[in-house]
Formats: C-alpha cells, sequence, structure tokens
C-alpha cells in the first residue's frame, strides 16, 4: 500500500493505492492520525487505486469518523471501486462518511 | 535426558522407555503434507531408520548420522515405512546411500512392497501431488500373506546388509494381524498391520513407543477418500490399535506427521478419529481430478468468504460505533467481541498469501484444497453463528456458516444430494424482497419496549445491525402470471438471489426492478439495476454464481452495460 498527500481547496487528500489489509491498516491510521494532528479537519480519502479493505481497514475508517465530528469537519471518501464500494455499502457505513465519485465533487459537495 | 513416559525431544538421542538397551532419535518436524517425522532406533543389534520423509535434505542427514553411528558400532540398517506414502519415503530416491550401498534394506508392508517396486503413481499419492516416482526394490516385505499360515513358527531370513532376523507371526487379541521381528538378543520390533489410510499402513511398537504413521489423519478432510482409503479397514485397525492403548504396554505415541502423544491422550484422540470414520461412508475417492476441482472451488469460495465475513465485521463495527455515540461503552464493548475481525482478517490473508505462492510457482491443487479446509476449519471456530443473528442479519450469518460448510463437504468428498422441491416462485420471490425491505424490528415494537430495558437494547441492536438490503433504492417487483411452480433446491436459490440483489445495491444501483414470467417451458427471472456507479462484468458463468445458480437448479446470465446490470435466471421445467 502506498499513499501520497496534497492539500486542495483547504483539505488534506490522501491518495491510497494497494490493498488496506491487517499488515497496512496500521500504516494508513498513522497516516490519517498524522494528518489530524497537525490540525487539519478536512480529510478526503481517494481510494481509487484501492483493491480490497479488510475488516481492520473498515476500522481505521470508522476511528477517523470518530475524531472529524466536530462542528466544520469534514470526512469523505472518493473513487471507490466497485469491490470496495459494496463492501462499505452493505456495512452500512455509507451513513456514516459520504462518498462521492470524484475528488472535485467531494470539496464541491461536503 | 529425557526418558519414560515424559515427551520426547526432537533431534536428540535419549532412551527408549520400556527397552533400556534401544535409543531414540525423533525428527519431528511442523505438520505439512510435503514430508512426514522421521526416526531413527539404535540397539546393539540393528539401527532402525522410520519414515526418511519427502525432503532430500531430511534423508541426508539421517543418512550422515546414521553413518556416524555405524563407525562407532557397525551394525545393518533397516528403513521401515509405516506405508508407501510418498512424503514417508521420496526423499531416499535421489541419495546414492540408500540405492547402492547394500547397507539399507526396506522394509514394508507386503502391499507397500508390490506398489514401490511397481513405481506405482496412484498409490503412492505422486500423481495427486504430481511427483515421478521410479520403481525400487524393498528387501523385507512385511506381515505377508505367506507367513500368515505359520502362525507361531519362527522364520529365520538374512539379509544382504549382514542382518539376520527372526519372524513370527500372530494376531492381537484386538485382531490386529502382528509380526515380532528380533535382530539378536536386543529389544524386538513388532509390526501391526493397520489398513485403513492406506492398504499398507502399519504401526510398529518397540519397547512403549508406539509409531502409528498416518493413522491419526485418516478421518480428516482431503485425506479420507485418498487411493487406497478404506473406511471398514480403517474402523477395524482404530479398533486394534485403541486395543493395543488399553493393553497398557504403549507410553508414547508417534504419529506420522507432528507431535508426539501421550498414550492416554492418544486413546481419546482415536475415539474420535473413529466416530468421525464411521460418518465417512461413501465418499468420493480423493485422486487428481478431484483435487483440481476442489482447489478451484476453494478459491472461488474464499473469495466470498472474504467479502461476507468483511462485510459482517463492518456491520458490527457499525453497531459499535453507533452505541459509543449514544453512551453506551459497555453494549458496544460486548458486541465487538462476538466476531474476532484481527484473527478473521489474518486467516484470510494466509490463504491469500498461500494461494499467491501456489500460483506463483505452479503449486499442488491437493495443497491448496487442503490450506482451504484448514483456513475454513479455524474461520467456523472465530464466529458465534446464533449471537450474531441477534444483531446483523441471519441471512448473513448462515450464508457464511452455509459456505465454509459447503467447501467442508466437498473436501470432505461427500456428494450431497440436490434437494430440489416444487415451489411456487411469484409467492417465493414476493417474500424474499419483502424480507430484504423492511426492517427486522419496527417503530412501533422499538417504541413498545421502552420500559423494559433488556428488549429495548436487543431491539435497538436489532434495528442498527439489520438494515434492510433494499431500503435506499426503489425497487419494483414485476410478475407476468399469477402463480409459476419450479423444481428449485430452496436455500440455494434464495442465496443466489441475495447475492445478486447485494451485488446490484452494493455498485450503487439507484433502481432495481424484478420481473418474473414464463418463457416457454421455462421460468425466466431478470433482476436489472440502474444507475449503477461501476461498469466492469459481472462474474457470473463459470464462476461462483453461475454454480450456485447450477445448484439451485438454473442457469444464470449477466450483461453490464452503462450504468445497468442485469442478470437473468432461466430455471427449466415449469410443472
Amino acid at each position: 500500500m502506498e499513499i501520497t498527500t496534497a492539500t486542495r481547496d483547504g483539505a488534506i487528500i490522501l491518495s491510497i493505492s494497494g490493498r488496506i489489509d491487517t499488515a497496512t491498516a496500521p500504516t494508513l491510521e498513522q497516516a490519517i492520525n498524522k494528518a489530524i494532528d497537525g490540525g487539519n479537519r478536512k480529510i478526503l480519502l481517494n481510494f481509487s487505486a484501492v483493491t480490497y479493505i479488510s475488516s481492520g481497514g473498515l476500522r481505521v475508517l470508522l476511528a477517523t469518523a470518530k475524531k472529524l465530528k466536530q462542528p466544520g469537519d469534514k470526512y469523505a471518501l472518493c473513487n471507490l471501486v466497485t469491490e470496495v464500494h459494496k463492501i462499505l455499502k452493505l456495512a452500512g457505513f455509507t451513513t456514516i462518511f459520504s462518498i462521492y465519485p470524484s475528488e472535485g465533487e467531494a470539496l464541491a459537495g461536503w | 535426558m529425557p526418558g519414560g513416559s515424559e515427551p520426547l525431544i526432537s533431534q536428540q538421542w535419549q532412551p527408549v522407555p520400556g527397552a533400556p538397551a534401544a535409543q531414540i532419535y525423533p525428527f519431528i518436524r511442523k505438520i505439512d503434507t510435503l514430508s512426514s517425522d522421521s526416526c531413527l532406533i539404535q540397539t546393539p543389534d540393528i539401527i532402525l531408520l522410520i519414515d526418511p520423509g519427502g525432503f532430500p535434505e531430511q534423508a541426508e542427514n539421517l543418512v550422515r548420522i546414521t553413518e556416524e553411528l555405524r563407525k562407532e558400532t557397525d551394525r545393518p540398517v533397516f528403513v521401515i515405512l509405516t506405508h508407501a506414502h510418498i512424503d514417508h519415503f521420496s526423499g531416499t530416491v535421489d541419495i546414492p546411500a540408500f540405492a547402492h550401498t547394500g547397507v539399507f534394506v526396506f522394509a514394508v508392508q507386503e502391499a507397500g512392497a508390490a506398489v514401490l517396486e511397481s513405481g506405482d503413481g496412484k498409490m503412492t499419492q505422486a500423481d495427486l501431488l504430481g511427483q515421478a516416482i521410479r520403481p525400487f526394490p524393498i528387501g523385507l516385505p512385511l506381515v505377508t500373506a505367506e507367513r500368515a499360515g505359520a502362525a507361531g513358527i519362527p522364520v529365520s531370513l538374512a539379509f544382504s546388509n549382514g542382518a539376520e532376523v527372526t519372524i513370527t507371526r500372530g494376531e492381537t487379541p484386538g485382531g490386529l494381524a502382528w509380526e515380532r521381528i528380533g535382530f539378536g538378543t536386543g529389544p524386538v520390533l513388532d509390526v501391526y498391520h493397520t489398513p485403513g489410510h492406506s492398504p499398507d499402513s502399519i504401526c510398529l511398537q518397540v519397547g512403549g513407543l508406539l509409531f502409528i504413521g498416518d493413522v491419526l489423519f485418516a478421518a480428516n478432510p482431503g485425506i479420507a477418500g485418498l487411493c487406497g482409503w478404506d473406511q471398514s479397514a480403517l474402523i477395524c485397525s482404530l479398533d486394534g490399535i485403541e486395543s493395543l492403548l488399553s493393553s497398557g504396554t504403549v507410553e508414547v505415541v508417534l504419529p506420522g506427521h507432528g507431535r508426539v502423544i501421550a498414550a492416554a491422550d492418544a486413546k481419546r484422540m482415536f475415539a474420535s478419529i473413529r466416530s468421525d470414520a464411521r460418518a465417512l461412508e461413501n465418499i468420493a475417492e480423493l485422486n487428481r481430478e478431484r483435487a483440481i476441482e476442489t482447489a478451484a472451488f476453494a478459491e472461488e469460495c474464499m473469495e466470498q468468504v472474504n467479502e461476507l465475513f468483511t462485510i459482517m465485521a463492518g456491520r458490527l463495527y457499525y453497531v459499535t460505533y453507533v452505541m459509543e455515540e449514544l453512551g453506551e461503552d459497555d453494549i458496544a464493548e460486548e458486541v465487538s467481541r462476538l466476531i474476532k475481525g484481527d484473527a478473521i482478517d489474518e486467516l484470510l490473508e494466509v490463504f491469500r498469501s498461500f494461494a499467491d505462492e501456489h500460483h506463483k510457482g505452479g503449486g499442488v491443487s491437493i495443497h491448496l484444497a487442503l490450506k482451504a479446509g484448514q483456513v475454513i476449519g479455524k474461520l467456523q471456530r472465530s464466529f458465534d453463528g446464533p449471537e450474531l443473528s441477534r444483531i446483523i442479519d441471519p441471512a448473513l450469518v448462515q450464508r457464511a456458516a452455509r459456505l465454509l460448510s459447503d467447501y467442508t463437504t466437498m473436501l470432505r468428498g461427500f456428494c450431497p444430494p440436490r434437494e430440489r422441491a416444487e415451489c411456487e416462485l411469484i409467492g417465493h420471490l414476493e417474500s424474499l424482497v419483502t424480507g430484504l425491505s423492511v426492517p427486522a424490528c419496527s417503530d412501533s415494537d422499538l417504541l413498545a419496549s421502552d420500559d423494559d430495558d433488556s428488549t429495548f437494547t436487543r431491539l435497538l441492536l436489532n434495528r442498527i445491525g439489520m438494515q434492510p438490503l433494499l431500503s435506499d433504492v426503489t425497487f419494483t417487483f414485476s410478475a407476468g402470471e399469477k402463480s409459476l411452480v419450479v423444481a428449485i433446491d430452496h436455500d440455494e436459490f434464495k442465496d443466489l438471489v441475495t447475492y445478486i440483489l447485494e451485488d446490484l445495491v452494493g455498485i450503487g444501483a439507484d433502481a432495481i426492478t424484478l420481473t418474473i414470467h414464463r418463457d416457454n417451458d421455462c421460468a425466466l427471472i431478470t433482476l436489472r439495476g440502474t444507475g449503477c456507479t461501476a461498469s466492469d462484468a459481472a462474474k457470473t458463468e463459470g464462476g461462483f454464481l453461475g454454480r450456485l445458480s447450477d445448484r439451485a437448479g438454473g442457469t444464470l446470465t449477466s450483461v453490464t452495460a452503462g450504468t445497468e446490470r442485469e442478470y437473468s435466471i432461466r430455471i427449466p421445467g415449469l410443472i
């Protein structure tokens, strides 16, 4: 798994590629925590190159949702591949945070 | 140095309990299907090498130790195989010391001798494991038919390695054909014929040690049904071995794979194996073709298992999240314990890594099938189905459990009959989609329960955990007839339709239409999702859903075009 970080319209965008599994989920959590600890309260996760997410990965997504629930905080995912979208949808996560088709739509819509 | 009834230590010389003149050097490996454990025993008269294993380096190491012993005191060496499966001897085939020196004389039960001298790829399991086998000579066939006629009369034999042995034939009180082999003045070797795992399986006793070959695994999925496996012979052998264990002469049991076992523990294990073996009537032979088919199903199955378990764990995390939001931390903690998410993730990862290596290295199908069986067995123990079903959708939990069970059934070699029964399709489908559209717990149920804390909590968890699959989509049901009766497998059909609806919801369909109508003598069910966010093709024909449809009694096709995906299930034979 690889993570690249960019800033756009006042938000931190973490673009993740590869598998989010037992081995890599802690790395994702660390990267998100680093962004939040740095004072960023608008986090967008671009999942366009995420091919798989395990239950450990789902837990990281929920832990982030818990940290970003103050007024003005923003947290969303975008560009999900079919398999990952299906897991999030059927697990019920789409009611906790928003999922957008693209970075642009996320930044315009959240 | 350990002795008596204490466990034996691998790769260390130690006294043989009950035979002070003998010493044992066990070579105990982690259990796998590639190579057996091995063992050296030395007495003043002889060196015995039991099951030299499947790896050349393992056999070479044993040869080296044997040569050192012979330098100290030159003695004949017998290589005794508990049975002629390739993982117990193939490490020796390219080592010159075994083939040319005349020092090592191979001994195996008479049926195994015939197998090895003819290079039989099926009975040695070489074909199943994708290995080649060359014939080689057996100097001492054991428990022979010829000696059966001379029970109680010692027979003397001389060998190229200088050994002179005396063999006396008999039968144990437990009904096992038995030979006692004397090599001189030292301890004797008792050989018991225990067919079942293979026709030539034997157990060996020296002092208080009983070597049992692979009988401990003979009823396991992926082992039972191997070419040469025999259920009734296995049960008789198990009875005979239990009788030996009850005789009080055995202190330690050495299986062909894995750690040694105290005799009392082995006795309990044998009772359980016998019970398992009794349930294995009419299982299919586990040959190369079935191994390939099982491995293919294993991969499909694990892909679905991965998805279902991730969704189930995700649902529980969701419930936990909501309960924490409500300040109900204790309940959240309790809910989070219902599934071992980390353990499940690790198991799924283990299988994926194994499968990746398998495909890279051109691995053998039976290994992949067995790995899946091992992982699935652990998955079955990693979640509490009934408790989970009280919180998340029971159909999801049942489907996961059924998937695991279906794989185990296939690996075991059972071919369950298709349980097709008449079904009025329109009513059946209406009932199914209604169940997927309304909450399991209604608003009024929830409101009516607020006087009772525990009932309210249960219903609240239920309400949060069981989100109706079709609650966020526009769903249309359309039937072209009033009634259509067909023969289907109800459970498989229900699973099929649910998997399809989950797929359509999962890929973001905002509207789903289910139509059902007559098409000549078939019922045709179409499920179409529109407004989908995905455009890649669905896996149907030949894939998991295709096979599921076949088991349900229909044929499945699918088309994906732009933002629409359509599945069609055709069920023949309208009644």
